[in-house]
């Protein structure tokens, strides 16, 4: 009897799994064209839109700049939802509220573009040296003022965040600095809790989960997924006293993402 | 506190802040190379060396020319005695 439920078992996973391929073919021949589309229409009317946005309701450059890139992110999520099921828990307007270091776990070349499912746009991310070589996207990313971790050393990558979060905005890390390539936490670098340490601006520790199954490292091939975006409770730096309080907020958070990932895994 | 001591103090804390065996913490070891450092690593090796010697690096020219751990303890060596000799001569 109860072999016979696991081979009933294993012939429905293996029916689900033959499905998501098969709904994963239009899935990449609609939604990469559509992503290159999107991207086009969005630098050809950027000028324009830029120049206006800055002119008529006098946003300042980067602040604009990062509007867009949550709203061509918004466009994005268009793009895959036929495909893929978007949700976001935690985000309650009452008690989320920057400015914040956002600091979420990394696991796919999308985690970036699932940052528009945030409830606000002034967010400026805290990246490696590598996007800012796509040349297409570089002018843009500077523009916005993201941060080059790797160019503009500590003392840089301090004063440009403290500035960003003094103005009400967002500073987002992946702070295990790569993707993880077997879905645990990595190592996370200490900048984000060094910089909430000397601002006192509060850590928001973010689960992504989901875009493994979409893209995971080192493929190309998208596959259908369901993507969660869960907030949790805020951190207080000053909760943990002056000495060594970078180390003892990094391992704090990564506990407390870890558990999230993993009650995010159960349900 | 003995140059030995530093040594110690230097091995240690990046041994356990990176999950990196204590044997392969040789004088000759690269940081990228042979202990699979990287660049933002490095960044954090200048955190942690300011908070184990209480002193400020991160903008000093030398630490670009790290390459090795031994290249570590030397500076972080020689930047302890040249605090001794400024305070001394302050004193």
């Amino acid at each position: 009897m109860t072999s016979r439920n696991a081979r009933g078992t294993g012939y429905r996973v293996r029916r689900a799994e033959l499905w998501r391929f098969v709904c994963s073919v239009p899935m990449n021949m609609s939604a990469y064209p559509l992503i290159v589309i999107w991207t086009l229409v969005c630098i050809l009317c950027f000028p324009i839109v830029f120049s206006f946005w800055r002119i008529v309701l006098g946003w300042e450059g980067d602040r604009t700049m990062r509007l867009f890139v949550w709203l061509y992110g918004r466009g994005w999520l268009v793009i895959m939802s036929p495909f893929v099921r978007f949700k976001r828990m935690g985000f309650d307007k009452r008690n989320i509220s920057p400015p914040y270091i956002i600091v979420v776990n990394h696991r796919s070349f999308f985690d970036f573009w699932c940052m528009a499912l945030l409830p606000f746009s002034n967010v400026a991310a805290a990246l490696r040296s590598w996007p800012f070589k796509m040349f297409w996207f570089a002018p843009f990313m500077r523009l916005a003022r993201y941060l080059d971790v790797e160019s503009l050393g500590w003392t840089g990558c301090l004063s440009s965040g403290a500035e960003i979060l003094k103005k009400s905005g967002v500073v987002l890390f992946f702070p295990e600095g790569h993707r993880s390539r077997d879905g645990k936490l990595q190592r996370f670098y200490f900048g984000p809790f060094k910089l909430s340490e000397e601002t006192g601006i509060n850590i928001l520790p973010l689960c992504l989960t989901g875009t493994d199954v979409l893209l995971p490292p080192g493929h190309w091939w998208m596959m259908p997924a369901k993507i969660c975006l869960k907030a949790l409770t805020p951190i207080d730096p000053k909760d943990f006293g002056r000495t060594l309080s970078h180390i003892t907020l990094q391992k704090h958070t990564k506990a407390m993402i870890a558990q999230g990932l993993e009650e995010l895994r159960k349900a | 506190m003995t140059d030995e001591k530093v040594i110690e103090i230097i091995d240690t804390s990046l041994a356990n802040e990176f999950e990196l065996d204590i044997e392969m913490m040789v004088p000759d070891a690269l940081l990228y190379e042979d202990l699979g450092l990287d660049s933002l690593d490095r960044v954090d090796t200048v955190i942690l060396l300011e908070q184990a010697f209480k002193f400020k690096i991160r903008e000093e020219e030398e630490i670009r020319k790290i390459r090795t751990l031994g290249d570590i303890h030397v500076f972080v060596i020689n930047k302890i005695h040249n605090l001794r000799e400024t305070e001394g001569d302050i004193t």
